[in-house]
């Protein structure tokens, strides 16, 4: 029996560091979080290993011959051994949860650097910086690595849920209150916002892109972007794509790369105006091949000023035109 | 003494004369279901549209509905929600009436003679009978188990259609709306139409037998509970037909605003949960009743079956609880048809208030779920190991622990819901103080195997391969109590392979078990033991390749509730597929097997397991009232290998009894 349960735990223990089952570990929480995992995966090799050692050892020992009609020895009972089976598993439980949240004020306590806002609508993020008295808002998080940032998730329609698996963190984005993140990326890269809460029909295909770079990069970044929101004047409806639309829709032209709904680079050469607005206001009216209706929101005519409007469609249709 | 009056004026009066000519057609049946039903169609129609016309209201868009219009099925413009709710609630109550489920209280309450004599209501004579309202604790416990079998079908096939579409990344077979459709009927109907019912009706066929009861206390609202079913479950099948959207596709969880932002198709998830939790409660009291009143003479608690204990603590929770997920259900069905602002935000309501009041339920959900099947596991391995159960009186204790403790665990669903933090360590400590009860079960099992003298007949390797399942199941449970790796598992196919190892490998396992158990005793036959074991050879292996690979997607980063995902878990997902295929075929075993054995199956003795406990000491099937006389309980149901040892004394093979229980002759 000791055997079986020796080989059984083994075993799990070969398949629990052999298989990579966690990805890697790319924020400094994550790794207080995936301590915790470890020791919870410890504790149950150990209790699996247990039973399954009991039991197919019972299995092999105390099986009956066939046509064997006899009973097995009337045991009721044994207060040692349950006494016993009570009070360990309550222990180890006791200890992972005390554990457990050792751990959470410890990744919950870090003071945030910054603060970006973020916003989840059906089916794209925005995220919103408040730079150097400049407002930035972008359809990419991009971060400086090795800073604490607290992300501030807001939703607009329904709820949503922030998720980076490298870096472990996951809160819900809820209509009507404003929850929060704070997280301290540690590995230069890109990685993808995940949206993990059921949102719709779009639910499947809600993600974003999120850059973490050195202190340089994200710096030039930020010019960049301060760059594009004061040419504003000349270029609004640049601006705008990359604002509303970049989360959704790869173009070229605004250096967008999004996945969610067609491509405009493909589909945009040669529609005129009125396409391009008709797919703004009211985007159902006629489908890119291979995408469905219901997951560009409809009410764009509405949530735009009627001067917005224009210059987006402008600004397309030059881009149509050009290519 | 009542029983056997009641038997003797049953032979004596026998059934009435079956109605004929126009009488066929206004007593209650089928045929009065096929006029009433439609009739309450257009009723709830008429009612609607009279009274928005006569208080004024918006008919525009309803034009639709004019027969003579040329857009007779062009619903789309229509706000269908008030007709939803008209038909949901008025059509189901009509169709319980046309059935004859209301007659006796018609009778009673109009003050027409009613006949607590007649009997023609009670057993079942012919396969007929099985299509009636009937008063049988037999016959509806067989009614439930056929229905939900039925359930559980179809929403194996929503499974397969899912697998299917998830066989590789990009979409192939369905669109979104009809993934999320899919996803979300198949767990409601696996939920509320499948595993609480079919423990409902395992128990309601074997608990009076087993507390030597002649039938449950309140026989025709045990009948009118399982008629709910048909229609809680059709009502969900049926939200596939509305226009215009389709089924609810909110998952079951059902979380506002995504819920009062769907389609029409919402509403029949608000009103089919109404339904089938109406039917919940109704059976739970039934039990309640049935247990605390109708033991027979020396049936003390501590010699109680394990699962009787279980269904007590069950029936308790569904009491308790079940309210709350009616109650959160029509808050959203009044947000979206009233306009009310329970939980939506800019009218200043709380969006996280339904996820407490959902999970109020929803949690203690899983146990009324899981301790059924520890009740059946207790039973099976008590038998075919031929030893006592070991630690009864902590097995009994630690279910009514699970009880307690299991009503204050819901808010570790809702760990990255954004609620007050203060709620997380506390919800974290009871959540992982609920193994330590669970665990006494596990190991009791266990020791219970210890010398015994193991025959694995299917039902016995359906509990065994339960009691290691459910370990699985329990230990990736501690995971997701972990508020940090909860914080990287929620939401993603991590949880999926969890709930399908507790619901599955827990509760479905049991069920089978206690289907093939207890299938001598219903049918009079015996099942295939090759088939059965074969069944059991292909779900075991088909289901541990299907979702133990899920704890590896969910951990490296795919979210659950997706019909599309990252290239990278293409590989693993199309195994998983070929899988569950798999495991839908083992289905068609079972299925085969039930269906072929009932029909010609070997003629089952009274006890072919030898058995102590009372349900296998009658014939198979058992008699009408199922015993001839109350036996007389002596000693505890489990003394296997006990020299001497008796459970019960049958059929005026009495003893002088002297033990203190005598006194509780009902």
């Amino acid at each position: 029996m000791v055997l079986v349960g020796v080989a059984v735990g083994g075993a799990l223990a070969l398949v629990a560091v052999l298989i990579p089952w966690l990805p890697s570990a790319d924020a400094k929480e994550a790794g207080l979080v995936d301590r915790v995992y470890w020791v919870v995966t410890i504790i149950c090799i150990a209790i699996f290993a247990l039973v399954a050692g009991v039991s197919v050892y019972s299995v092999w020992k105390f099986r009956a011959p066939p046509d064997d009609e006899d009973d097995g020895s009337p045991i009721h009972g044994h207060t040692g051994l349950e006494v016993v089976w009570t009070a360990v598993p309550a222990a180890l439980v006791t200890a992972i949860s005390v554990y457990s949240g050792v751990v959470l004020t410890q990744i919950e306590r870090t003071n945030p650097d910054r603060v970006v806002q973020v916003t989840a609508q059906q089916f794209a993020w925005s995220f919103k910086y408040n730079e150097n008295g400049t407002e930035i808002t972008s359809g990419t998080l991009a971060l400086p690595v090795n800073q604490p940032v607290e992300l501030k998730l807001n939703a607009r329609d329904v709820i949503h849920s922030f998720w980076v698996p490298e870096w472990r963190m996951k809160k819900d984005a809820v209509p009507g209150i404003e929850t929060n993140i704070i997280v301290t990326p540690s590995k230069l890269g890109e990685f993808t916002v995940v949206c993990t809460e059921l949102c719709g029909l779009g639910h499947a295909t809600m993600r974003a892109r999120a850059l973490v770079m050195t202190q340089d990069g994200f710096e030039e970044w930020l010019r960049e972007q301060q760059r594009l929101a004061e040419e504003a004047g000349s270029a609004q409806g640049k601006t705008l794509f990359t604002q509303q639309c970049g989360s959704c829709h790869a173009l070229a032209d605004a250096g967008t790369t999004a996945e969610t709904g067609p491509n405009l680079d493909n589909v945009l050469p040669g529609k005129d105006a009125d396409f391009i607005r008709e797919s703004i206001v009211n985007p159902d009216a006629e489908i890119a091949p291979g995408f469905q209706a219901g997951i560009m929101p409809p009410d764009f005519g509405q949530t735009l000023t009627s001067d917005q409007l224009d210059s987006l469609v402008e600004y397309l249709q030059q881009v149509a035109g050009r290519s | 003494v009542a029983v056997e009056i009641h038997e003797r004026e049953y032979i004596a009066h026998g059934s009435p004369a079956p109605p004929s000519g126009l009488k066929r057609w206004t007593s209650g049946g089928w045929l009065r279901v096929l006029w009433v039903a439609p009739l309450a169609f257009l009723l709830s129609i008429v009612l609607v549209l009279g009274l928005r016309l006569a208080l004024g209201y918006d008919t525009a868009g309803w034009d639709g509905l004019n027969p003579f219009g040329d857009t007779f099925f062009h619903f789309a413009d229509a706000d269908l929600q008030p007709l939803i709710v008209a038909w949901t609630v008025i059509v189901p109550l009509a169709f319980l009436a046309a059935l004859g489920g209301f007659d006796y209280w018609a009778y009673w309450v109009s003050g027409r003679p009613t006949r607590p004599e007649d009997h023609s209501g009670h057993g079942a004579r012919t396969w007929r009978d099985y299509f009636r309202v009937n008063t049988d604790h037999k016959v509806i416990g067989v009614q439930y188990l056929v229905t939900t079998i039925f359930f559980f079908v179809g929403a194996g096939l929503m499974a397969m259609f899912m697998r299917a579409e998830l066989a590789k990344p990009g979409m192939q077979f369905v669109d979104n709306n009809t993934f999320n459709g899919l996803f979300s009927v198949h767990a409601s109907l696996m939920i509320f139409l499948f595993v609480i019912p079919a423990f409902a009706g395992l128990g309601n066929y074997v608990i009076p037998l087993m507390i030597g009861a002649p039938d449950m206390a309140f026989p025709r609202l045990n009948a009118l509970s399982y008629w709910l079913l048909p229609i809680a479950g059709f009502t969900m099948l049926s939200s596939f037909l509305i226009p215009d959207g389709g089924a609810f596709a909110a998952g079951w969880t059902n979380y506002t605003p995504l819920a009062v932002q769907q389609p029409e198709g919402n509403l029949m998830f608000q009103m089919g949960v109404q339904w089938a939790g109406a039917s919940s409660i109704m059976t739970a009291l039934n039990f309640l009743v049935t247990i605390i009143t109708m033991r027979a003479p020396g049936m003390s608690f501590w010699r109680l079956p394990l699962l009787v204990w279980a269904n007590f603590a069950t029936s308790t929770l569904v009491v308790v609880a079940t309210p709350f997920i009616a109650g959160s259900q029509f808050f959203i069905l009044f947000d979206r048809v009233l306009h009310t602002n329970f939980f939506n935000a800019a009218g200043g309501g709380d969006v996280v208030s339904y996820q407490h009041i959902f999970w109020f339920y929803s949690h203690p959900a899983v146990y009324i779920m899981m301790l059924p099947g520890f009740g059946i596991a207790s039973e099976v391995i008590s038998v075919f190991a031929r030893k006592p159960i070991f630690g009864y009186r902590l097995m009994a204790l630690s279910l009514m622990a699970i009880l307690i403790l299991g009503f204050s665990v819901w808010a570790h669903h809702m760990f990255v819901s954004g609620m007050s933090p203060w709620l997380r360590i506390p919800m974290m400590v009871t959540t992982m103080l609920i193994a330590v009860p669970t665990g006494i079960k596990v190991f009791s099992w266990l020791a219970t195997l210890w010398e015994g003298r193991i025959r694995f007949a299917t039902p016995m390797l359906f509990a065994s391969g339960f009691v290691s399942m459910f370990v699985i199941g329990g230990l990736s449970g501690i995971y997701l109590g972990a508020i940090p790796i909860d914080i990287h598992a929620s939401d993603t196919y991590f949880v999926v392979a969890h709930i399908h190892y507790v619901l599955f490998g827990g509760s479905l396992f049991t069920i089978f078990a206690g289907i093939y158990y207890w299938f001598p005793k219903m049918t009079g036959r015996m099942y295939n033991e090759t088939l059965g074991k074969l069944h059991f050879w292909l779900t075991f292996i088909g289901f541990n390749v299907t979702f133990f690979p899920m704890h590896w997607l969910g951990l490296q980063g795919m979210p659950r509730r997706v019909s599309d995902y990252a290239a990278e878990f293409g590989n693993l997902n199309f195994v998983i597929t070929i899988a569950s295929f798999f495991l839908g075929a083992s289905t068609v075993v079972f299925v085969y097997n039930m269906a072929v054995s009932w029909i010609r199956g070997e003629p089952a003795p009274g006890n072919p397991w030898r058995a102590l406990t009372l349900e296998w000491q009658v014939s198979s099937p058992p008699p009408i009232f199922n015993f001839d006389e109350i036996p007389q309980v002596v000693g505890s149901p489990y003394e296997y290998g006990v020299r001497g040892a008796r459970h019960a004394v049958m059929n005026g093979d009495r003893i002088e009894a002297t033990e203190p229980e005598r006194a509780k002759v009902h």
